[in-house]
């Protein structure tokens, strides 16, 4: 977006292309951002500014209809429990079989949804999901840093549940079965999310 | 512009076109790569990974380059089980490099035209047929061969696939397995073992001060090339060494020479002797390390002689001398141009005795330690089992003959009638990855399994000082469920054949498992089967105990025969092996069809170098179709002019020309080994590659030459600077 | 870097160019190749091929020079230096001459960008963002060592039959037709190395990022490393040979100092550095 020059400041001892916002510019943004927010409303996270924007997702259907509300919300299960490679790859993951099954072999088995996925098990095959939510193959988007930013180094940030941070972009998959994309995951909306939190801006960071 | 599923280039377009409706452009001409439409992807996790295996996350397994008989170890860099790159292994002999034959080799095993099922030849052409019939169909021709009318013809072959072989082959009472590479050192080998004691002794480029090479081109294609280039960052460093390469055309290691010698093809030894005689009587060595023989032969090569045999300059040879004398310790190879001829171990031989002269015995030529494990080395090919099995083939000694990792029907020169004595052969079974020629005229073919899908080990040899047993792994699932590794069909066989000692392994990797936890307890170290294994397949390689060799010195013959005009064909044949096509097994990878030949910087396509008297005389430019033809044939390509090249050779590379081997190599390019004359060196039975007198004539066709484009000379800009070994000696020098 | 980033920060690192000072860069990114070890072998250009996704082009498109090697192995038959060579053969073989994008710290290709998709990064790199390219081919055109090469085609049809394809390398991009693209000293690379370093909570440091030329050249003539860490390899080599960033004209000490870049003279302020050949006279 082309800003015009009396809103940007030039910082001396900042790296070159991370030079920090005016306060000017701070206003401007929020004041757009409160245009188009709607459902902004549960990132309850104190001191984080997460990305706006929403999207209307369509139901993708599944292989198996996966419910988050019960493993996340009734059963409290922690977001990078099944999604753990998160914090530590580009990818979050989806879940390999065998942790399905690490609960699924006793808990609920007589479930037909339990039922299916046994039998994917038995027959040594993995559900195919259909991917909801994703990013054009040139987007190098890793998981691992901003969960390091949000997660695990956030300055100040007072992150109780960190289903909180994945809901900037994931939306608030607690109340879901399958997931739905309810963020658009456009340039826009990551760019930004990282004007705001001071996120690098080098084009290089994410195109490759 | 969030939401929007235009972009930018077919947004300018669609404005172009006065705003066409989108729909109707994006479809065609822009293939859609990218589908971000929701549930249009699938992701599939997996069933239960081990737990270094993180999506987007790189794992690295090592394992073993099979493109060259030098058996380089490798990294491959594996994500979500595929493997994607290969690095050199930096505990292996090669350290971290690999050449660009080892990093296209992932070509080889991604390529598209791999053999995926068993063939079998019905009605004259190959079908896939199911392994139970494959198997039944050898049942039928093959295991009811008498004793002794079986015969194997591999490349080289090592590791417990070698000891496998020859069980077999005990198993049937055949003696014969003719082991042949294309590109080999066996004159030397030859020549060592009979001056030294010791085929392959450790040649120590990194203690040289000086290196005279007579053709041996050791960064590019002689015995270990990986290795040597380490050796030779060394060599170059510090005090630094000087390079002199003797060669009919410039090979890769000549373009790194500081002294770059065009000799007469085959006069090489010549030339040798000519220097040991400039270093007897100018430079006050001593002779007594050679028998007087040996300087009663060599007092007769004044300047004045080499130089009207070899058409080397006298002050040239006073200049090599003068290096030798005075670079100390140093060290002289000979390599193909120099053997390829009817006196080829004569040349050798000559190299040889000015080492012995100069003292390097011992210095830069160490005994190589052979390993304990001697049924394990390699079994290291040369033509002459080409010519044997020619022989053999043609007297119809064999009912049934088994082909792997060698490809005689296309590099035997026509004069062998390779394809038309394979032929007499009943029964022919072809192992292999691609359909090359070979393949194509076998009986049955059986799928082989890439480097980087099987288990096996392997031993270079080369190995000069440690011995190491490298290890290969899959690094992924195999990419067709049919094909097998090697091992896997040995022991079939095997089992098959009711050999005891084999029927308790299910596959290849039990017996491979069981042969480890069988090694003695000092190569395990007091580790267990288990931790033993992990290491050595973690490492890549396993450590293996030595005996220690010992060098004699015993020079031979030195005499040299005269030099012969050639008559109608007056200019010599140089078939040059370079990295790109090595013998012709690399063209059918694109990235080293794609990558210009070193030298020439020619890709894609044959060319005949000549020198500019030669095209002066021929009148023919850059480009210019010319045929070079000999006593057996004739072959047309595009000329390439440079001063590095002997006015009276014509070079032409060896690796293209291929009739069958897939959509890259088939069509392209021309085959100068086809055109070959039936001359053989006459002591060790080799065939002389060099020995082919030609003719070349003009086509009057011309066609714009392949050559990376741009010009050939500085024009005065410093892109290459250059400065003297005094210079780099006073700046960064010892 | 956004537009934003391009006019707020234009002027100053230009400036920082001729102040001579890089001080607000987290790494420069640098090479220096040695070309007394440099045998030519072509290793380090394959090398490339496999990392970067580069598709094949053919002999007919190669022959036109539409070829995209990003790192071509260029070979010179000539050797000013060491006076003229009217001899009958070439006695002193050839000169050997890697050439990958030198990443000029004054690059003569990012002013000319009409959409700004080459620019410089806080790395020291010139990046080039396919995304935004619409093909001008101005880029290539500026740059005075020719190391821009353009997609005129679409070769994932042609260049990756099955199974070739499942080599892809998914840390970068497969480029489609209309898009500049060039050496990128492996940022994926970098990305990876600058990731697992913090994850590991510490700095970068020598070694941990290697492009894959580098890393595959069996005489170890390139080495590659960061500029602004003194404990680098390369930056030792740097300081050795007396080439230093921001000047056109080095003023060494000692004039016999085999380090130089290419082309310097054209004001580009390239980030590789060349050691002399050397040959015995």
């Amino acid at each position: 977006m082309f800003v015009s020059n009396k809103f940007l400041s030039k910082r001396r001892g900042k790296s070159v292309g991370q030079g920090k916002v005016s306060q000017r510019l701070a206003m401007f943004f929020s004041v757009l951002a409160s245009v188009f927010i709607v459902a902004a409303a549960q990132a309850e996270v104190p001191n984080a500014k997460p990305p706006v924007g929403t999207h209307s997702g369509e139901d993708v259907p599944q292989p198996i209809d996966f419910p988050h509300d019960i493993h996340a919300d009734v059963n409290g299960i922690n977001c990078m429990y099944c999604h753990t490679y998160a914090r530590r790859s580009k990818v979050a993951g989806i879940p390999p079989t065998s942790k399905c099954m690490g609960c699924h072999s006793v808990i609920a088995t007589d479930k037909p949804r339990i039922k299916k996925l046994t039998e994917y098990w038995e027959k040594n095959e993995p559900p195919q999901w259909n991917k909801v939510h994703d990013v054009p193959d040139y987007v190098h988007f890793t998981h691992e840093k901003h969960l390091q930013r949000f997660v695990f180094n956030n300055e100040g940030m007072d992150v109780e549940n960190v289903s909180e941070v994945c809901a900037f972009c994931h939306g608030d998959v607690k109340k879901m079965t399958v997931a739905e994309k309810v963020k658009p995951l456009n340039m826009g909306f990551c760019v930004r999310c990282h004007e705001q939190n001071d996120g690098p801006s080098d084009c290089w960071k994410c195109h490759k | 512009m969030s939401g929007s599923d235009i972009n930018r280039r077919d947004f300018l377009k669609f404005m172009g076109l006065g705003g066409v409706g989108a729909a109707t452009l994006s479809g065609c001409d822009m293939p859609t790569t990218v589908t971000l439409e929701e549930g249009k992807e699938k992701v599939v996790a997996y069933l239960a990974p081990e737990e270094y295996a993180i999506p987007g996350i790189g794992v690295t397994f090592a394992s073993t380059c099979q493109q060259c008989p030098s058996g380089c170890g490798v990294h491959g860099r594996v994500r979500e089980g595929r493997v994607l790159k290969l690095e050199g292994n930096p505990d292996a002999l090669n350290g971290k490099g690999l050449c660009q034959m080892g990093q296209a080799s992932l070509q080889g095993h991604y390529n598209p035209d791999r053999i995926t099922q068993p063939m079998a030849r019905k009605n004259g052409a190959l079908v896939p047929v199911s392994w139970e019939d494959a198997w039944k169909l050898m049942q039928e021709k093959a295991s009811g061969a008498t004793q002794g009318r079986s015969a194997w013809f591999t490349g080289t072959v090592s590791g417990h696939q070698s000891v496998l072989l020859a069980a077999l082959n005990d198993a049937w009472g055949s003696k014969d397995h003719y082991v042949y590479e294309a590109i080999n050192n066996a004159v030397g080998e030859a020549v060592n073992k009979s001056v030294l004691g010791d085929a392959a002794p450790a040649y120590r480029l990194d203690k040289a001060k000086a290196v005279l090479s007579f053709g041996a081109d050791f960064l590019g294609t002689w015995v270990s090339p990986v290795h040597f280039s380490r050796e030779y960052a060394k060599f170059r460093t510090g005090d630094r060494g000087v390079l002199i390469q003797v060669e009919p055309k410039m090979t890769l290691t000549g373009g790194s020479a500081d002294l770059w010698v065009a000799a007469r093809p085959g006069t090489e030894g010549v030339v040798a002797l000519g220097i040991a005689n400039v270093l007897l009587s100018k430079n006050q060595v001593d002779g007594k390390k050679l028998p007087q023989v040996a300087l009663d032969v060599i007092s007769q090569y004044s300047a004045d002689k080499v130089t009207e045999v070899s058409g080397v300059p006298g002050d040239t040879l006073v200049r090599i001398a003068k290096y030798l004398k005075e670079r100390s310790p140093s060290l002289v190879l000979s390599g193909e141009s120099a053997h390829g001829h009817a006196n080829g171990y004569q040349n050798a031989m000559a190299a040889m005795m000015l080492n012995v002269l100069l003292g390097n015995v011992g210095e830069t030529i160490e005994a190589s330690n052979s390993m304990v494990f001697g049924e394990l080395k390699a079994k290291h090919g040369n033509s002459k089992a080409m010519l044997d099995f020619a022989a053999a083939a043609d007297a119809g000694k064999y009912d049934v003959v088994f082909f792997m990792g060698a490809n005689p029907v296309y590099t035997a020169p026509v004069h062998l009638g390779m394809a038309e004595k394979i032929a007499k052969v009943p029964f022919k079974v072809a192992l292999s990855m691609f359909p090359d020629e070979t393949t194509m005229s076998a009986d049955l073919v059986l799928p082989l399994s890439s480097p980087y899908e099987e288990w096996a080990t392997s031993v270079s040899p080369y190995q000069p000082k440690e011995a190491a047993i490298s290890m290969s792994q899959p690094l992924m699932k195999p990419l067709s469920a049919e094909t097998k590794s090697l091992g896997d069909i040995l022991l079939s066989m095997l089992k098959y054949q009711g050999v005891k000692g084999y029927d308790g392994f299910d596959d290849y990797y039990a017996y491979l498992r069981s042969e480890l936890n069988a090694m003695p307890g000092s190569v395990k170290a007091g580790k267990d089967n288990d931790a033993f294994w992990s290491a050595a397949v973690q490492k890549g390689f396993i450590k293996a105990p030595t005996k220690s060799g010992t060098l004699k010195v015993s020079v031979g013959d030195v005499k040299q025969g005269g030099y012969q005009a050639g008559g109608d064909y007056p200019m010599h044949l140089v078939p040059t092996s370079n990295q790109t096509m090595y013998d012709g097994r690399n063209a059918n990878l694109p990235w080293l069809q794609e990558a210009p030949d070193q030298i020439t910087k020619i890709f894609w396509d044959s060319w005949v170098e000549i020198h500019p008297k030669t095209a002066a005389k021929l009148g023919v430019k850059e480009g210019d179709f010319v045929r070079v033809e000999s006593d057996q044939g004739a072959i047309e390509a595009q000329v390439y002019i440079y001063k590095g090249v002997h006015v009276d050779a014509v070079a032409v590379p060896m690796g293209r020309g291929h009739e069958e081997y897939g959509r890259y190599a088939k069509g392209n390019g021309v085959n100068p080994l086809k055109i070959l004359s039936p001359a053989v060196d006459e002591k060790s039975g080799e065939l002389a590659t060099h020995a082919t007198r030609v003719r070349i004539s003009k086509t009057g066709r011309s066609e714009e030459l392949p050559r990376l484009g741009g010009s050939e000379v500085q024009v005065g800009r410093r892109l290459v600077s250059t400065v003297s070994a005094d210079v780099f000696r006073r700046t960064e020098g010892v | 870097m956004s537009l934003k980033n391009i006019l707020e920060n234009w002027s100053h690192y230009r400036r920082g160019h001729e102040e001579g000072g890089h001080h607000d860069y987290e790494h420069m990114w640098g090479m220096a190749i040695d070309l007394n070890k440099c045998t030519g072998c072509n290793a380090c250009s394959v090398a490339c091929y496999a990392e970067n996704n580069l598709p094949t082009v053919g002999k007919d498109r190669m022959r036109k020079g539409q070829g995209l090697h990003w790192l071509r192995m260029e070979r010179y038959w000539d050797e000013p230096e060491m006076g003229g060579d009217e001899k009958e053969y070439q006695e002193r073989g050839g000169s050997f001459l890697p050439m990958m994008c030198q990443h000029c710290n004054a690059a003569t290709c990012e002013p000319v960008c009409p959409v700004a998709a080459t620019y410089h990064t806080p790395d020291g790199l010139n990046a080039q963002v396919y995304n935004r390219c619409i093909g001008s081919r101005y880029c290539s055109n500026n740059c005075p060592y020719r190391l821009r090469y353009f997609n005129f085609y679409s070769y994932y049809e042609e260049s990756w039959p099955e199974p070739l394809n499942m080599q892809l390398n998914p840390d970068l991009s497969v480029r489609d037709k209309g898009v500049m693209e060039k050496c990128t000293f492996c940022i994926q690379r970098i990305r990876t190395g600058k990731d697992t370093a913090q994850r590991e909570g510490r700095e970068v440091k020598d070694g941990d990022v290697v492009t894959a030329c580098a890393q595959t050249c069996p005489t170890e003539a390139i080495v590659f490393g960061d500029l602004l860490d003194k404990d680098a390899q390369v930056t030792k080599l740097w300081k050795a040979q007396e080439v230093e960033l921001g000047k056109t004209k080095q003023d060494k000490s000692n004039g016999e100092l085999r380090g130089y870049r290419v082309l310097e003279g054209l004001n580009t302020d390239p980030c590789v550095m060349y050691l002399d050949r050397v040959r015995e006279a």
